[in-house]
């Protein structure tokens, strides 16, 4: 709402994800590829509209429901890191385990660091690390639960280029050994390209699907 | 300079969180200062304005005899006005039932200064009750039924109508403490009354009034004459003893009110890191558009500057409320008329507020003036402030300051600062252990585990959380449950038949009759003892000179007179401690026993002798044992015991207590009836008054003790808010990764109610051992640990800590996790 009046931030959006696929959510900012991506991981809810998740749906569902689906099921990296300032490296990966009431979460947590090349690190806390780093712990973070859907909100708008371009080949590395669905929302149209399909998104609206 | 916009400064400031706290922690601080500065002043303003009213003179004689008529002539030949009069205890009886009241009989001139006001059903009068007639007080008048113009009142052998309400007499002073109400009577009445034997307790006083020359003549003139126990009143030493008073209870209120201000100063602490955290973002956008580190301080400044301007005004309005509640707790201790409440409070309160606001606040806000421009594009670079320990101690020296400036004594100005030092201290301490214990818990996964090691994951915001949490809770605990122990264990202490009924002035030749018929009744006593009033004038032989002692004490020990008593036996309650009681063959020996603090006043031993001055008799003996005494066993006890010997020849009259228990509870009048002149004395409505006393005095410290409340609660609801931004953005990575609100909402609960529970161990255990302090040290009473103090405090500290916890993420769990992580 602005003066009053209805803003549409989204409009005529109608699109399906199949499992296993990469689809990229491509437009310029402002263009709603944020809220796109928060309204179907089931971060938000659209005022009007349907959204289905892992074939439930959202809309139904509370959101302690919503919660409950995503732990295990659902991974995230975001355009902020969003690690926890307060945990250790190791602690903030080990964290979507615990909530999820898996063993061993730590051994696990310190597996994945140590794949993403922070073995070393385990014990740092956020602010001890490069933006890069944070980045890589994020990753690790976002696959602990060896999640079915990843979602990925600009992972590399952060980073400069040399670091932006590790963060996607790990990503997408981790991806293509547990075999989830991704969603990527950028603005960096060579990123786009690595995925299976691109939806392009100008003012709110869905302008095409490649 | 937008920043002279004052209405814009206090709207953001209402939009602030953290400022908003900060109004509000001023504001408590400030209306809890000056609603007892507010009393204050108007207590002493009172005073001053009654000035020679006080003394209804311009100087005053006191002494235990009658004047000598030369000094009347004296007076007379000085052309000073003067006036005699003279008080003392006695019971009067009307209506059939006895009460113990203050008599007062005055000459038709009195007084001499300021206004007598009496209500009689002809109206309002300012003279002097005609002879047979007498004022009482309007309490005096409800206890006993009396209707004025037509109830008789029996005083000693005579009878005299109650024929006015005195409304008002200028040298009452403060009635603080005068329990019994007041009788005036006519000078001429007493006399006849027979009330004024020679060893009842009277007071005497001339009233003198004139010129300044005359008075000057006349004090000259009387000084080298005044017997010893006599003193002395002018205008710069008028009732010392209740300036003392007053000042007393400014300074205990003044320190509980500063007990809330220490409060709200951790609660302005807080409320400003909250502040400041969320203006270091548009610091740097500032400072990028070209304002300097200073510019962006003084920009800061100003709004916190307007905003405690705010709130002291506010704080002094809500102040004048709370002085309001004091006047009418302990008001009519310091009589009816207090002048309206002046500007000077005021001016104190806004100097307090805007000290704490420096001492608490501004060592903080620095930080805002050093943020690097480039924390626009880098929004993890902080800004550097000072050191914490720096900002801390900034904070204690300027609170240090502010309990100096209020309670004006270095000494209880140093040791409070070290009790709440101590405490803070201990409970920081105490939370520093809690999280090394705490560590462990890191490597778990369970919800509550995970609340417990968020307590671990800020070790400094826990520290401070437990210290606010622990020293509000410790200070309500204080006086609320360790007070009511207190007065229990106060009454506990009393015996059981403990005697409830003084008689007293029993004339020699009516002893064996009133002897009999106490016996007769089967009344418990504590024995009939034969005493006189004394004046020591020398020890082994050298007059009593009272210069050469340093106490007050012993000063006036050395100058007053006191009951002196004899007895064959020692009473039960007594302890020799050095030398002999006289029933060891020496019966017929003269001798004296002292008691022990007595004699170390005096600086007297066993073996020394003590000359007394009974009515131009004198009497000489040796000490011949020091004694302890239970004061508290209410038996009738005195600090000297003459042997039998040397009574022998002293006009005496007999004392005794009586237990009267609700039965035999006519038997008070029935002595009356038969024995006029003896007075009795109900113990029990005084009894009764001390504890109203206490109860009173009790409710004013607690009201504002409820500012401690607030300020506490303030403490709370800022401690949770300082981390309240992390909290939102961990609540909404947390429900991101699948956490149910139920999982946050347990560790949420878990997370404060440990702290809560930490905090209420730790402060039942200060209140415990502090309670104990007070009941033993100041009190003499056997101290003890109240399960209540534990249970209140474990209990309530938990449960409302964790509640606060729990309504201050609330909210956060309401908000959709994609709209907090994308705010920032």
């Amino acid at each position: 709402m602005a003066d009053g009046h209805t803003l549409d931030i989204l409009a005529a959006i109608d699109m399906q994800v199949n499992a296993g696929e990469a689809v990229a959510i491509l437009g310029p900012s402002g263009s709603g590829k944020s809220t796109l991506l928060g309204l179907l991981a089931g971060l938000d809810e659209p005022s009007t509209g349907r959204v289905t998740l892992l074939e439930r749906d959202l809309g139904a569902m509370s959101e302690d429901d919503r919660a409950a689906l995503r732990a295990g099921r659902v991974g995230f990296v975001f355009q902020s890191f969003q690690l926890l300032p307060g945990m250790t490296a190791l602690e903030n990966v080990a964290l979507p385990l615990q909530i999820g009431g898996r063993d061993a979460a730590r051994e696990q947590a310190a597996g994945l660091l140590a794949e993403v090349g922070l073995g070393e690190r385990l014990d740092h806390l956020p602010r001890q690390l490069s933006g890069g780093e944070q980045q890589r712990v994020a990753v690790a973070r976002a696959f602990a639960g060896e999640p079915e859907v990843l979602f990925a909100d600009e992972p590399t708008g952060n980073l400069d280029a040399d670091s932006g371009r590790r963060i996607m080949d790990l990503m997408f590395g981790l991806r293509d050994r547990i075999g989830c669905t991704l969603l990527l929302v950028t603005h960096d149209q060579q990123l786009a390209a690595r995925c299976d399909r691109v939806i392009r998104l100008d003012g709110g609206r869905m302008q095409s699907a490649a | 300079m937008n920043h002279l916009f004052v209405p814009g400064q206090l709207r953001a400031a209402v939009r602030d969180p953290g400022l908003r706290l900060l109004f509000l922690a001023v504001l408590v601080a400030v209306a809890a200062l000056t609603s007892v500065a507010f009393f204050a002043d108007r207590v002493e303003r009172a005073l001053e304005r009654q000035g020679a009213a006080l003394l209804a003179a311009d100087l005053v004689v006191e002494q235990g005899e009658p004047f000598d008529p030369a000094w009347l002539a004296q007076a007379r030949t000085l052309g000073l006005a003067h006036a005699r009069s003279v008080m003392f205890p006695s019971v009067v009886l009307a209506n059939d039932q006895p009460l113990l009241v203050q008599i007062k009989a005055v000459e038709p001139a009195y007084p001499l200064r300021g206004r007598l006001r009496v209500d009689t059903p002809r109206g309002e009068t300012g003279s002097v009750p005609a002879d047979g007639e007498a004022w009482v007080e309007g309490r005096l008048r409800d206890r006993l039924g009396l209707v004025v113009g037509d109830t008789r009142v029996q005083v000693g052998d005579t009878d005299v109508l109650a024929a006015g309400i005195l409304v008002d007499e200028p040298d009452r002073g403060g009635n603080l403490f005068q329990l019994a109400p007041r009788l005036m009577l006519n000078y001429a009445d007493v006399e006849r009354s027979g009330l004024l034997g020679p060893a009842s307790r009277v007071r005497h006083r001339l009233l003198l009034a004139g010129e300044a020359g005359e008075l000057a003549a006349m004090r000259d003139w009387l000084e080298p004459r005044l017997p010893p126990g006599s003193e002395l009143a002018d205008l710069a030493n008028a009732r010392p003893e209740l300036r003392t008073a007053i000042e007393r209870a400014r300074r205990f209120l003044s320190l509980a009110a500063l007990c809330a201000s220490l409060l709200a100063g951790v609660a302005i602490l807080l409320a400003t890191r909250r502040y400041v955290d969320r203006a270091l973002d548009g610091a740097a956008v500032l400072r990028t558009l070209g304002m300097s580190g200073a510019g962006v301080l003084r920009w800061h400044l100003w709004r916190l500057g307007w905003l405690a301007l705010a709130a002291c005004v506010a704080g002094a309005l809500a102040g004048l409320f709370g002085q309001q509640a004091l006047v009418v707790l302990l008001g009519n201790w310091f009589g009816e008329a207090l002048p309206p409440p002046g500007v000077r409070p005021a001016l104190v309160g806004l100097v307090f507020g805007v000290s704490m606001v420096i001492g608490f606040s501004v060592p903080t806000l620095l930080r805002v003036g050093r943020v690097p421009p480039l924390r626009v594009l880098r929004r993890e670079l902080d800004a550097p402030g000072l050191a914490g320990w720096l900002v801390w101690l900034v904070a204690a020296a300027v609170f240090f300051g502010l309990i100096y400036w209020q309670v004006r004594d270095h000494r209880l100005a140093v040791g409070m600062a070290l009790a709440l030092a101590a405490a803070i201290v201990t409970l920081m301490l105490a939370g520093r252990l809690l999280l090394r214990l705490l560590m462990p818990l890191r490597r778990t996964g369970g919800s509550a585990a995970l609340g417990l090691a968020a307590l671990a994951r800020y070790p400094q915001l826990t520290q401070l959380q437990l210290a606010g949490f622990g020293l509000g809770i410790t200070l309500l605990l204080l006086l609320t449950v360790v007070r009511i122990d207190i007065i229990d264990t106060w009454q506990a202490s009393l015996p059981a038949q403990a005697p409830n009924h003084f008689l007293i002035n029993i004339q020699p030749e009516e002893l064996p009759v009133l002897q009999a018929l106490v016996e007769q009744r089967g009344i418990p006593h504590s024995g009939f003892h034969p005493t006189t009033r004394a004046r020591l004038v020398a020890i082994s032989g050298r007059p009593v000179d009272p210069e050469s002692y340093a106490s007050m004490r012993a000063r006036r020990m050395a100058t007053r007179e006191y009951s002196l008593s004899f007895n064959a036996v020692m009473q039960s309650d007594n302890r020799i401690l050095a030398g002999q009681w006289w029933d060891d063959g020496r019966e017929g020996a003269a001798g004296f026993s002292v008691e022990e603090g007595i004699a170390e006043s005096l600086g007297v031993k066993v073996g020394d002798a003590l000359t007394f001055d009974v009515a131009g008799q004198v009497v000489s003996a040796p000490i011949t044992s020091l004694r302890s005494v239970a004061w508290d066993s209410f038996n009738v006890n005195f600090f000297v015991v003459g042997s039998p010997a040397v009574a022998e020849g002293l006009p005496v009259a007999y004392l005794s207590s009586l237990y009267l228990d609700d039965e035999s509870d006519g038997f008070a009048v029935e002595l009356i009836r038969r024995f006029p002149a003896v007075s009795v004395l109900d113990l029990r409505p005084i009894l009764q008054q001390v504890r109203e006393i206490m109860e009173r005095g009790a409710l004013a410290v607690e009201l504002v003790f409820l500012f401690t409340l607030v300020a506490a609660a303030l403490v709370t609801v800022a401690a949770a808010q300082v981390s309240r931004d992390e909290r939102a953005r961990e609540v909404a990575v947390m429900r991101t990764l699948g956490a149910s609100r139920r999982h946050l909402v347990r560790a949420v609960l878990a997370e404060f109610g440990l702290l809560g529970l930490i905090g209420g161990v730790l402060a039942a255990m200060l209140a415990s051992v502090s309670g104990y302090l007070v009941a033993v040290e100041l009190f003499n009473l056997p101290g003890r640990f109240g399960l209540t103090t534990w249970l209140l405090g474990i209990g309530a500290g938990t449960v409302v800590v964790a509640l606060v916890g729990w309504l201050a993420t609330r909210r956060l769990l309401a908000v959709p996790p994609m709209r907090v992580l994308n705010s920032g």
